[in-house]
């Protein structure tokens, strides 16, 4: 194998990559990056098994070949060579990188001990806008559980609806649902209505790619059979599976009616929470919301260190009502939203607070209350 | 099956485990399972593609070494992108979002229809004369279906019959939000039936009653007569029965007594539990006093409430009583004191001697000369009974001016003549002075009706 490329093209796409790699393994072949070199371009491939990332950057072929390198210290080499352009060729001793005036041998395995990522990429069902990428999913995406053991809860329901795909993550604390997302979107129009539930590393993972790679729309090819679901933007590709559980009925626990509403900035409610974060995490984040007519009291308590107070404007509807949170979910909703005044909406201190985006009416965000004996 | 190939499996796996690295066999061997192993073929599960490929590439000959080794025959190995979930919690239900959440949220809607949500076991004084009424109801509110069904409760007015069955339909309405419960009184019932009747549309009618885990109707007396309604209400009954529903009804009399009403449907009124509530106690009647009075505000002295609860025996009663006394007192600008209390009540005494229902007649009666109600009503003619019997029918005539025919009904369905020769025989025996004494006596009982009712 021998080869060519511009090493900042490489480097940009090297790091997206190398998320598939997970230190943890135990198997050596899955700690090494597969590149292949073939004509006009080279393939950088990285798996663990559970996810699978290709990429594809240009270079200049003369002998076409493949092999394994060891990814991490290819990836803090490459970070760190100043030349602009770099030569890769097998030898001997291993695969040797040459730029202006360095060298570096790394060590090989054999290509053909690392995995196939995928046979086929299986029918194309749909093909996603990619700026709604980031904007939609990231307001679901971090309600999943990172809890693997639960798969229900630890991946994102895509669904299709009537009027555009509905997306849906719950780690059984708390929701995150957007309706209607997902716009510009097109399904391929023969396939059956999409329904999968995706593993948020997935998702989280394409948000990255989307980010990284810039544009273009991304293509989604799925097969039932195989389990498996690819994502594929411009020479980017994302290989995972689906997930084959049951995801619960959301629909059921959404509250159909109020008794109170109240309004606000979520800036300020952010910043309040945040202070208030200081004690509460002394204290399992319990975090009290106090709401008002025209404010709502931040409370947090830790009685070894202290406590805080804050009051946020709000305009409140309904009758007045006090409700505690967990302050590292409320801390993740408001951060991953994107509206500048949300509303907060609650039945009493013990069933779920429904949170909206008052841009956004097909967005809510359901949490539930913490218990909280008498006043903190 | 599925347990053969598990254990199957584990087997292969113990011995592949010896054969390769430690690593390979976490990553790539751990995660599978067999499903299935047939004429020849095994398919083995795999979480995907990548491991699957793995396996095919480097460790197809190890794996169907080792499952030759056991099939004995020329095993093929297939492969499935399948995660099989092993030792994995799938119950979300523990989840707090999704597990008691749906309770809350059916909670939300309110108090059930017809039914006040402020009676309940808890607003319920209970007492010697309605404690066994009271542990029933708690125990069928506990265990609808189950405990007793139906669960008859009867008793005079304003001994709290109402109040007790609602207190049951609050208490599992409470308990599961998600129960279908219907509170009616026969009354109603029997108006659905017509209106269902005359609409053409007796399906909705019976889909709305039979469809439910707790029916519930009050003073069933009100059937007597009614045959459609009694018709529906029995073929309602039956199913409710059979499906496991639990059914509550009350009435101001025992089934047995309640005048026309069908025979089959009086024996399946009686049928689970009957029970009765005796009118208040004077003990009792103040407890109502005291937590009625809690209601409006009021914190009512002890001794105010044994003056008023001297004045009125059931709790309707005692509740005007109460009004009219805190009226008075906010009128006068004046705290509530006994003597208030004894002042404003006292007129009401006239009026409150005047009327007197039936059966307790019958039941003064029966107290007076010791003998049981049932005997009075029964067919018996020993010489004692019928003297009481005729007394019976004596005053009821006078006191009560009830035709001849009703009061042979009152008393076990006899026929007018008798009556009439009875009341005949009392007037003729009224000349004697001992005789008319011993009337007197009876009818003194009256007076202090509350008196000889309570030791009953």
């Amino acid at each position: 194998m021998k080869t060519s490329l511009i090493t900042e093209n490489l480097q940009k796409k090297i790091l997206f990559v190398s998320h598939a790699i997970s230190t943890r393994n135990q198997l050596p072949i899955l700690l090494n990056f597969l590149i292949e070199a073939g004509e006009g371009k080279i393939t950088i491939s990285a798996t663990d098994l559970e996810i699978g990332i290709t990429a594809d950057i240009p270079a200049k072929t003369e002998k076409e070949g493949s092999i394994t390198v060891p990814a991490k210290t290819f990836t803090e080499i490459l970070g760190n060579t100043s030349s602009s352009k770099i030569n890769m060729e097998t030898t001997q001793e291993g695969l040797a990188l040459t730029g202006e005036g360095e060298k570096t041998v790394f060590q090989t395995i054999p290509t053909d001990e690392f995995p196939k990522l995928y046979k086929d990429k299986g029918k194309q069902i749909m093909v996603l806008k990619d700026e709604a990428i980031k904007k939609d999913f990231s307001k679901v995406v971090f309600a999943a559980s990172l809890d693997s053991e639960r798969p229900a809860l630890s991946g994102v329901m895509i669904k299709e609806e009537k009027d555009g795909f509905l997306l849906v993550a719950t780690d059984g604390y708390r929701l995150s649902l957007k309706k209607q997302a997902l716009q510009g979107s097109k399904k391929t129009k023969t396939e059956e209505m999409v329904s999968m539930l995706v593993p948020a590393r997935i998702i989280r993972e394409l948000i990255q790619m989307e980010k990284d790679s810039g544009d273009g729309d991304i293509r989604v090819y799925a097969s039932k059979e195989k389990n498996q679901i690819i994502f594929s933007q411009d020479d980017t590709v994302l290989i995972g599976r689906l997930i084959e559980a049951e995801f619960p009925d959301y629909e059921k626990i959404i509250p159909t009616d109020f008794s109170t509403k109240t309004i606000f900035e979520r800036d300020s409610l952010q910043k309040a929470i945040k202070a208030g974060y200081v004690f509460a995490r002394q204290t399992a984040g319990i975090i009290k919301m106090s709401i008002k007519k025209n404010k709502i009291s931040v409370s947090a308590n830790a009685p070894s260190v202290g406590k805080n107070l804050i009051e946020v404007e709000a305009k409140t509807t309904g009758e007045e009502n006090e409700i505690a949170f967990n302050a590292r979910y409320l801390l993740d909703f408001l951060s991953n939203s994107t509206s500048e005044t949300v509303s907060f909406e609650m039945n009493g201190p013990l069933n779920p607070g429904v949170f909206r985006e008052v841009d956004d009416p097909s967005f809510m965000h359901l949490i539930m209350p913490i218990r909280v004996q008498e006043a903190a | 099956m599925d347990e053969e190939n598990n254990i199957l499996w584990k087997k292969i796996l113990g011995e592949i485990e010896t054969e390769v690295s430690r690593g390979i066999f976490i990553t790539l061997f751990k995660p599978t399972a067999l499903l299935s192993i047939e004429k020849g073929i095994a398919s083995i599960a795999a979480p995907s593609t990548m491991v699957i490929d793995l396996l095919q590439k480097r460790h197809y000959q190890v794996i169907k070494k080792t499952v030759d080794k056991y099939t004995k025959i020329d095993t093929k190995i297939i492969f499935v992108p399948k995660i099989i979930n092993k030792g994995i919690r799938e119950d979300i239900g523990v989840s707090p979002l999704f597990a008691p959440v749906e309770k809350k949220q059916t909670l939300i809607i309110g108090h059930l229809p017809r039914v006040r949500a402020d009676y309940t076991f808890q607003t319920l004084a209970v007492s010697s004369s309605n404690q066994l009424a009271f542990v029933s109801a708690t125990t069928v509110a506990k265990k609808p279906g189950v405990a007793y069904n139906p669960l008859f409760i009867y008793g005079p007015v304003g001994v709290g019959k109402t109040h007790l069955m609602q207190a049951i339909a609050n208490e599992v309405y409470k308990n599961d939000p998600d129960k279908k419960i219907i509170y009616t009184t026969s009354e109603e019932f029997t108006n659905e039936v017509v209106e269902a009747i005359r609409n053409n549309d007796t399906a909705r009618m019976k889909r709305k009653f039979r469809n439910v885990d707790l029916l519930i109707v009050d003073d069933v007396q009100f059937f007597a007569g009614k045959d459609r309604a009694q018709e529906e209400l029995f073929h309602t009954f039956n199913i409710l029965i059979d499906a496991g529903a639990q059914i509550v009804l009350s009435s101001d009399r025992p089934p047995s007594e309640i005048k026309k009403l069908e025979k089959r449907l009086s024996s399946r009124f009686a049928g689970g539990l009957t029970v009765d509530i005796e009118a208040a106690d004077f003990e009792l009647r103040c407890a109502i006093l005291l937590i009625k009075a809690r209601r409006h505000n009021i914190d009512l002295s002890i001794e105010t409430a044994k003056k008023i609860a001297e004045r009125a025996h059931d709790s309707r009663e005692l509740e005007g009583l109460l009004l009219k006394t805190i009226t008075i007192a906010a009128n006068r600008g004046v705290e509530i004191t006994p003597e208030l209390a004894e002042n404003t009540l006292s007129q009401n005494i006239d009026e409150e001697k005047k009327f007197f229902r039936p059966d307790e007649i019958i039941r003064n009666v029966c107290v007076f000369y010791n003998i049981k109600e049932t005997l009075i009503k029964g067919p018996k003619r020993d010489s004692g009974l019928v003297k009481a019997r005729q007394i019976a029918m004596y005053i009821l005539k006078q006191d009560l001016a009830l035709s001849f025919v009703e009061i042979g009904n009152i008393l076990g369905g006899r026929d007018h003549t008798t009556i009439m020769h009875g009341v005949k025989k009392i007037e003729g025996l009224l000349l004697n002075k001992n005789f008319s004494e011993e009337i007197l006596g009876i009818k003194a009982l009256f007076g202090n009706s509350e008196g000889g009712l309570k030791k009953w």
